[in-house]
């Protein structure tokens, strides 16, 4: 049987102005024909993340966009559809189930692909990420095949993602469209977004959109946060667990009249444990305190929408050996320690402009200033880096004769002023970056969509560059969903933010070669979305491959090693880098009640390396495994009574180096460098939640087979040696972690 | 691996074992309640289905019966009857808590079938 979706459009009257906001009730029909709304049905605009979601009669309210037209409902066991939204205001929806014969497709899992959008994007929703505990971004993506996350060395409790077999640097990282984790934030950034704020997280693969930049060169991460007219007035969360981590968050929304919110996102955590659970004498874990609030005002009416506010950040860590203290050990030999104390603030407006009458046009400006102060030291180094940044743009969108001609252009202003100390030397960089764009979209019946975009920047230091990117979307058949992507990305590489975790480390750092040149790629992308019927059950299969061709890539060289040092060697690329990604993910609901992911992706990444010693050879990238199988499962009661989860990741090996074998093969006067690699190992997380009346407690363990990575820090008995190295971590570093938690709710 | 075990144990055990409605012990009563309006519906069923021991409430607004399928070792159809009159609704012959049914949002008041949503 075909669901069905019914479309009863109520006009609201020629005469009456345009309301700036879309209402409707999705309504389900149920055996007895009766129409019964739908509680918690996710409404958004396609190709955004503008999105609410019904409430208990079924209603929603959503602000018009002014990037997309297309009004896509969608809802667990029902098929995601779209909304053509032109003059209209008011809706009704049936969705009609067909669950009563067994047949449900899968929506609302924790990698719902948007149907619409011409670039293949996953969407996270809070469902997804209630499925583990969340505390903060770097979290997230546990029950997600295409983003990995893990920590980048053994001491400072950093993390890195990968994506498409790259590091998270490549990803271009937003907050609500606006470039956040980048620059020196790059670090810790994934800490500093905690999960309670977040209402959903967009994960796009391939070359992004020409509109936020020029930054994407692998995919675009954007998180939505909570909004101030969010339903939920008031979020209190708390999260402990057995190591000793504390976090409490809360959010508080209000709404002062019509037009005007505000909101409160606050965040505060610690750990003050001492925790050496594989006895090598260092902390596993770094002791820190972080303190994270954002202030945010809305105002909207028909003819504006705007927001302003400000997010303030200070995260003070502490790691090394077990008994280090600060002012008693720091910069002497008695015990290594790692320090940093980071500081950020970030003033953020938007503003709308809307056009009643027109609602595909709209003029939208973006203003953002902030400041990142970081300060560290690695036993006797130290490395202070501070980055200021300004970000403008203006976009303009609207169409071309007719709804299937649409197109976005605007300006763009990037200021990055860099100053960083590493030891002695003073390192400082100021660019300034104009740029104009221009991204035409040609839209035939929902069936094909294509997207043309063009950008060109004048960077101050680097010259002028253009920008081409092209999405390509297709669907021939109803279940069947080809894209096809390929553009260039640009960036300037922040050595020692990106490659913080190798300075835990007795390497000489040598910048080698001419200087540091901005990265370029080519990204080229094909992907596959089909949704079929087996064995009586509804399956969506993704399946991707992705490519990434560097034209220029910062090396982080840490292969060679003599009697004098161990090095760490950053030059520009010389020969050829590139990384090969593919990923098959099938999803089912086993029953109405419990849904399954599998997912396996394979990496194969290449970059030419060895030049300062004169190896050159074609190695594979560090760290990355080749092959990795992630399965989840989930099985929730209606109104979330219990809600089970369980995700198991299996991780191949990756290849690593270790300074005493680089010396062996120096003193061996051997021309290869010495190739190891990692062990295999099995992460398995559950978690299980239990909702009552007025609250929602949850119980999980992270790494529940307790798997640790043996030494993970090369020389731990001698820290102020030439070949002591804690950058070196591809595997767990503390085992198994218990948690458990509250989170409260007030709805209006 | 013994610990993990263990763990795997505690987690799902504890979980199944409140949770697997073993059929042949679960019971089934239809109350009439005195609710009105969707929003009725959801909050009734919401509180039923969150309280102990009731596995699922659905309710029928047509006739006003809500349908709960529950385990009698863990609760009992009287307690089942005062969730719904602690919610401030009818249930069967009982009356509603009157301090609950004075909170609810005017529309689900009684007396309001005629503004039924």
């Amino acid at each position: 049987m075909k669901t069905l979706l019914l479309i009863f459009v109520f006009f609201t009257g020629p005469f009456l102005l345009l309301a700036q906001r879309v209402t409707g009730t999705v309504y389900e029909r149920t055996e007895a024909g009766v129409k019964s709304p739908l509680v918690g049905v996710n409404v958004f605009w396609a190709e955004t993340s503008l999105g609410t979601a019904t409430d208990s009669l079924g209603k929603f309210d959503i602000p018009r966009s002014a990037k997309s037209n297309r009004l896509v409902i969608s809802y667990i066991g029902f098929k995601t559809d779209t909304l053509k939204v032109s003059s209209e205001s008011n809706f009704e929806i049936v969705m009609k189930a067909e669950g009563h014969l067994g047949e449900v497709v899968v929506r609302g899992s924790s990698s719902q692909i948007d149907r619409l959008n011409p670039i293949h994007t996953e969407i996270i929703t809070t469902k997804a990420l209630a499925k583990a505990a969340c505390c903060n971004l770097s979290e997230s993506f546990e029950t997600n095949a295409s983003v990995s996350v893990s920590y980048s060395d053994a001491v400072t409790g950093a993390k890195q993602i990968q994506f498409l077999g790259l590091g998270g640097q490549y990803v271009q990282t937003n907050v609500e469209n606006v470039p956040t984790i980048r620059g020196l934030a790059s670090t810790f950034g994934l800490n500093y977004i905690p999960g309670t704020w977040i209402q959903s997280i967009d994960v796009a693969k391939g070359a992004g959109s020409v509109v936020n930049g020029y930054e994407s060169l692998t995919g675009a991460i954007n998180v939505e946060l909570v909004k101030p007219d969010a339903r939920e007035k008031l979020y209190f969360n708390a999260y402990v667990n057995h190591l000793g981590r504390g976090e409490i968050n809360f959010n508080l929304n209000q709404k002062l009249s019509d037009k005007w919110s505000t909101g409160f996102l606050t965040h505060a955590s610690t750990l003050q444990n001492r925790v050496d659970n594989n006895g090598d004498g260092f902390m596993d874990l770094p002791l820190y305190t972080q303190f994270n609030g954002v202030n945010r005002w809305q105002y909207k009416s028909d003819k504006i929408m705007a927001q302003f506010g400000i997010k303030a950040l200070t995260e003070n860590r502490i790691g090394g050996q077990t008994s280090f203290n600060p002012s008693e050990h720091r910069a002497t030999t008695k015990l290594y320690g790692f320090g940093n104390q980071t500081n950020r603030i970030e003033l953020f407006s938007k503003t709308a402009k809307l056009y009643q009458d027109k609602p595909y046009k709209g003029l939208g400006l973006v203003l953002n200033a902030s400041m990142h102060n970081t300060d560290s030291y690695f036993g006797f180094t130290n490395y202070y880096g501070r980055q200021r940044t300004l970000y403008g743009n203006l976009i303009y969108q609207s169409i071309i004769n007719n709804t299937n001609h649409q197109f976005k252009t605007g300006i763009s202003y990037l200021l990055d002023d860099y100053r960083e100390t590493y030891k002695d030397s003073l390192m400082t960089r100021t660019e300034s970056v104009p740029g104009a764009f221009f991204e035409y979209t040609y839209n035939h019946l929902d069936k094909l969509t294509l997207v043309a975009g063009l950008r060109a920047d004048y960077h101050n230091l680097f010259g002028a560059f253009v920008t081409p990117r092209l999405h390509l979307r297709w669907q021939p058949l109803e279940h069947t969903t080809l894209r096809l992507s390929a553009g260039r990305g640009q960036r300037t590489p922040n050595a020692f933010a990106e490659y913080y975790g190798y300075l835990v480390s007795g390497r000489k750092v040598s910048f080698w070669g001419n200087r540091i040149q901005p990265e370029v790629s080519w990204n080229y992308g094909v992907s596959l979305t089909q949704t079929f019927h087996w064995f009586e059950k509804h399956w969506d299969l993704v399946i991707d491959y992705y490519r990434t061709d560097f034209r220029n890539q910062l090396i982080a060289d840490t292969d060679y090693a003599t009697q004098l040092a161990s090095y760490l060697y950053f030059y520009n690329l010389q020969g050829k880098s590139y990384s090969n990604s593919f990923q098959i993910e099938l999803n089912t609901l086993l029953s109405k009640r419990t849904e399954v992911k599998l997912a396996y992706r394979l990496f194969d990444v290449w970059q030419t390396m060895g030049q300062p010693f004169g190896h050159v050879t074609l190695q594979q990238r560090m760290m990355v495994p080749r092959d990795r199988v992630l399965f989840n499962i989930g099985y929730a009661l209606p109104y979330d009574k219990w809600k089970l989860d369980l995700t198991v990741q299996w991780n191949g090996k990756a290849r690593i180096t270790n300074p005493l074998q680089s010396l062996e093969a120096t003193l061996d006067g051997k021309h290869n460098m010495p190739t190891l690699f990692s062990q295999s190992f099995m992460n398995i997380n559950a978690q299980a939640s239990r909702a009552f009346k007025k609250f929602e407690v949850y119980l999980g363990g992270e790494n529940l087979a307790n798997f640790k990575q043996p030494n993970p820090i090369i020389n731990a008995q001698d820290p102020f040696g030439k070949y002591f190295d804690a950058g070196q971590t591809w595997g767990p570093v503390v085992g198994r972690v218990i948690y458990a938690g509250i989170r409260i709710k007030v709805k209006d | 691996m013994k610990q993990l075990t263990f763990i795997f144990a505690l987690i799902l055990g504890v979980v199944f074992s409140t949770v697997a409605n073993k059929p042949g012990k679960e019971k089934e009563v239809k109350i009439k309640t005195s609710a009105v309006c969707e929003m009725c519906k959801e909050r009734i069923e919401k509180n039923l289905t969150l309280s102990k021991g009731i596995n699922e409430a659905i309710l029928n607004l047509d006739d006003k019966i809500v349908t709960v399928k529950y385990n009698p070792s863990k609760t009992n159809e009287a307690a089942i009857r005062k969730v719904i009159t602690d919610t401030g609704y009818d249930a069967d012959n009982l009356q509603c808590n009157q301090t609950a049914h004075d909170k609810l949002p005017e529309c689900c008041q009684k007396g309001n079938e005629s503004h039924a949503h």
